[in-house]
């Protein structure tokens, strides 16, 4: 061969090199080609009855096909027990997350060891309980921002707190509070999460047991619950947990200081006349008996001191949990009550943790306290007098900044990221929008009907980003189709980044009626996309069970039968389990995709078995094979063409049956 | 020949005319003898790259899933892959070419010896046999994958749930499988492997002119009299 063809060939194999790396780019495929956009909008317009207000609002939240949501939303699921994550600002719901109810879709509750222990951990009382007043969920905070990893949630109805992870927006622990009979002002957060903060509403003897109403004034207790949070192990420690006993007042919402405020709690509360009814016996309901002194208290609670006094084994435990009694608490200046008017609702901490805001509720005013002042005064110990407990009394106008008249019926409160306030009110339907520098009221802007919670983006961290608002509406009333006398709540998304408010869009709730809600930047976001091949989500490690291709087996001991499964596209390993009856059978069932989205179920029909097995989740399943007959298993997601023939059969041979030993098919 | 000057004798051409072209040719010399070292650098760099690489797309994969091919294995989205192709009844990809795997770094050791090799020794007339093995091991990789290809797109197993017929996935560009579409390209390995070529090439072209104005041309043939840079080389120890 020539030397110079060799010559050639290199300035060829140059060029080829060249080429190489433009090629290297990786290739898209063709998309489709734009449909034909010749419809005029105003025709359009025209012909839909819209505004160019409506077309402006739809712009703003329509999110295309393929684009993803700025925001997401995590809603209170109300009676549900669920969390409703909703994106923003597309209003679309993305996940139901099963917290204290079973949710079948996700194998919640239906089977599987890990979910089952998780409700199981949240038992109260002896009665199974399969439902949850949720109300107010909260993010895991790092310096008082939301960092993304974890969501805290309380029931109302039956006192306990639930931690979702949210690396794979999973129920992970519930947690039932043994002293109290319901909670409200919780699950709040302190701001670098050291603790969970559940307060009890209706007061109760501590402890739930028997005392006659009589006896209300002096044994029935209002608490704060102070939940230890692990955030390494991603569970409440209950064993390093502790409670503040509190006055029989209706304890209502909470929140916890931040920046000059930290290691501070503060709780509203309403009943201080500490009415207990009796309409039968013609005395006046709780509704007027509660609401007859035109202030309340704001309860301040030192929670850092209060540590301390538990550590320094200042504390009374019953059922288990360490609770600083009033005597300790109100010597030691840990807790203090400030007046508050009147029968007050919200209780929220502006972003620069400076003010206490307080919505008014059956009193026109948000009161607007000062940390500053407060403190000022607890360290003084400059009080107005004590309570019937004993608990120091702070002087009102000596704690306030001021008040802002907001209207008729004001509750909960957010911020923006200018140094608004925005205040739901609830008789007068509105929003209320005022400035938190000079405490004046800016804008109130309708909404339908009878708002009760408000949020806004990132609205009671440290730094909120302003952007929208939601109106949770506690009726729609004629906002949407009928669908029978239980109307679906309706949230509306409200634009706050111009002069004005505008109100954006609708959004029914037809699952529950939701309390508190939370909105975060998806960006601070990081869940998983896939687990694993073997991960138990529970432990949050490769299960020991976990079993691999190859690795299929049905191990039998005595009565005991272990099935090592797994599943991929489109098959189980095995696909036939013959046990007999009464054998108890262990299903240990690996997922073995490892592709996005690649989702399969599994049930045995007739076993109330339900499970879902995202990629690489492994779930250990437990029944007795207590009803003899022929059960098929099978594929619950459609996971691909052949998903229909991902089956199988359950074979339960009835006890003393002759063809038992016979092998059914031996090839 | 004549005594030169500086004590060493020389050809008459140079050893009158032009001592500095002398000089050039030695450090020509190492010029060859470099870009053949740099070259067998370039293969064992190649073993541990990607050199070969697939891209299917279909509507359920936004992303793509990715195939790529090395000398020790596959990579990528194999798992997926095999078993998409299990519905087929295509084998794992893990058992392709695994005797050529096993080889490779063998086949690289090889070439480094016989490069080396060949560019001392080789006398004027195989003096473009290094660049030929350092064409030919790209050439045979390209052959041998594309064998691959056609033995597992026909190689299926009749009992498989989707019956399709039996098909060769493209080497080079586009294609079309089913719901997918196809690419297939070379990858930094293959390219490195071409840039050793292109090196020895331009070595082997260095060399010709070396050699042509050698002293010891007339008496070179399949092996180098002087090592090519050994004693003597260029003519003088004659």
């Amino acid at each position: 061969m020539q030397s110079r063809t060799f010559a050639l060939l290199a300035v060829a194999s140059t060029l080829a090199l060249a080429a190489g790396v433009v090629a290297c780019q990786k290739p898209t495929p063709k998309g489709n080609a734009v449909l034909g956009a010749s419809q005029s909008i105003k025709d359009l317009m025209q012909k839909r009855g819209l505004t160019d207000g409506d077309v402006e609002a739809a712009l703003r939240t329509y999110v295309p096909s393929g684009k993803l949501d700025d925001y997401m939303i995590f809603a209170s699921g109300g009676q549900s027990g669920q969390i409703i994550t909703i994106g923003v600002p597309s209003m679309r719901i993305l996940k139901v997350i099963g917290v204290f109810t079973p949710e079948p879709w996700q194998g919640y509750g239906y089977g599987d060891e890990g979910s089952m222990a998780v409700l199981a951990g949240g038992k109260q009382g002896t009665h199974e309980i399969k439902w949850a007043d949720v109300h107010h969920p909260n993010l895991s905070e790092t310096k008082g921002d939301y960092d993304g990893q974890f969501i805290f949630v309380n029931d109302k109805a039956n006192a306990r707190v639930a931690v979702v992870d949210l690396s794979d927006f999973m129920t992970k622990q519930i947690v039932p509070n043994p002293l109290v009979s319901s909670d409200h002002g919780g699950a709040f957060v302190t701001p670098d999460t050291d603790y969970i903060v559940e307060t009890s509403q209706y007061p109760a003897p501590l402890g739930r047991e028997y005392v006659p109403i009589t006896e209300y004034k002096d044994k029935y207790r209002g608490l704060a619950m102070f939940w230890k949070f692990d955030r390494q192990k991603g569970r409440i420690d209950v064993a390093n947990s502790w409670a503040v006993e509190l006055p029989p007042y209706t304890q209502d919402l909470a929140d916890a200081g931040k920046l000059v405020s930290d290691g501070f709690v503060f709780i509203n509360s309403f009943n201080t006349e500490m009415a207990i009814g009796g309409t039968l016996e013609g005395k006046p309901p709780i509704e007027s008996g509660a609401s007859q002194n035109d202030m309340d208290y704001l309860h301040v609670i030192d929670w850092r001191k209060a540590e301390k006094l538990v550590a320094a084994g200042k504390a009374t435990t019953i059922k288990g949990i360490r609770v600083l009694p009033m005597s300790v608490t109100a010597e030691e200046g840990v807790l203090s009550l400030i007046g508050e008017p009147k029968s007050p609702h919200g209780c929220d901490v502006s972003p620069d943790g400076k003010d206490i805001v307080v919505g008014g509720k059956l009193d026109t005013h948000g009161t607007v306290y000062s940390f500053e002042k407060v403190k000022a005064l607890i360290d003084a110990k400059k009080y107005e007098g004590k309570d019937a407990y004993g608990v120091p009394i702070l002087p009102f106008k000596e704690a306030i900044r001021g008040q802002v008249e907001i209207g008729l019926g004001p509750l909960h409160t957010v911020f923006d990221d200018k140094g608004n306030a925005y205040t739901s009110v609830f008789l007068e339907s509105v929003v209320a929008k005022w400035s938190l520098k000079d405490l004046t009221l800016i804008e109130k802007l309708p909404v339908q009907y009878n708002i009760g919670h408000i949020l806004s983006a990132e609205g009671d961290t440290v730094s909120p980003d302003g952007k929208y608002v939601v109106a949770m509406n506690k009726m729609s009333i004629d906002r949407f189709t009928g669908v029978g006398p239980l109307y679906p709540q309706n949230f509306q998304l409200v634009d706050i980044e111009g002069e004005k408010m505008r109100l954006l869009t609708d959004m029914p709730i037809g699952l529950g009626e939701p309390h508190y809600s939370q909105m975060i930047k998806t960006d601070k976001l990081k869940p998983l996309k896939i687990y694993p091949v073997g991960t138990n989500p529970y432990t949050g490690g490769i299960d020991p069970s976990a079993t691999l291709s190859g690795k299929e087996r049905i191990e039998r001991k005595g009565t005991t039968v272990d099935v090592y499964m797994t599943a991929i596209r489109s098959h189980f390993v095995p696909d036939r389990i013959e046990v007999d009856e009464g054998d108890t059978v262990n299903i240990h069932l690996t997922s073995l995709e490892q592709s996005e989205d690649q989702t399969h179920g599994f049930t045995i029909n007739m076993y109330n078995i339900d499970i879902s097995l995202e990629p690489g989740k492994h779930q250990n399943l437990s029944f007795v094979a207590d009803m003899p007959g022929v059960y098929p298993m099978y594929c619950t997601e459609f996971c691909s063409a052949l998903h229909l023939e991902m089956a199988g059969y359950v074979l339960i041979k009835p006890k003393g049956d002759a063809t038992k030993d016979k092998p059914v098919d031996k090839k | 020949m004549a005594q030169g000057a500086d004590g060493h004798r020389h050809l008459p051409v140079l050893a009158t005319a032009e001592p500095q072209k002398a000089r050039r040719m030695t450090a020509a010399r190492w010029v060859v003898v470099g870009l053949a070292a740099t070259a067998v650098v370039l293969y064992v760099v190649a073993l541990t790259q990607p050199w070969w690489r697939f891209w299917l797309f279909a509507p359920q994969y936004p992303k793509g899933l990715e195939l790529i091919i090395s000398l020790k294995g596959v990579a990528g989205d194999v798992r997926e892959i095999d078993t998409i192709n299990h519905y087929i009844g295509m084998g794992h990809l893990e058992t392709a070419a695994t005797f050529e795997r096993r080889m490779a770094a063998y086949g690289v050791g090889a070439i480094g010896v016989l490069v080396v090799g060949l560019t001392l020794l080789s006398g004027r007339k195989l003096g473009w046999l290094a660049a030929t093995i350092g064409l030919l091991f790209p050439a045979v990789f390209v052959a041998d994958s594309m064998y691959w290809l056609h033995r597992f797109g026909h190689d299926l197993d009749p009992k498989a749930p989707l019956h399709i017929k039996a098909f060769t996935p493209q080497m080079f560009g586009t294609g079309i499988i089913g719901q997918f579409e196809t690419y297939a390209a070379p990858y930094t390995g293959f390219w490195l492997a071409l840039a050793a070529f292109g090196l020895l090439a331009i070595g082997t072209f260095v060399r010709s002119r070396v050699c042509a104005s050698c002293g010891l041309a007339s008496n070179c043939g399949v092996v180098c009299p002087s090592a090519f840079v050994g004693p003597g080389a260029g003519g003088g120890a004659v």
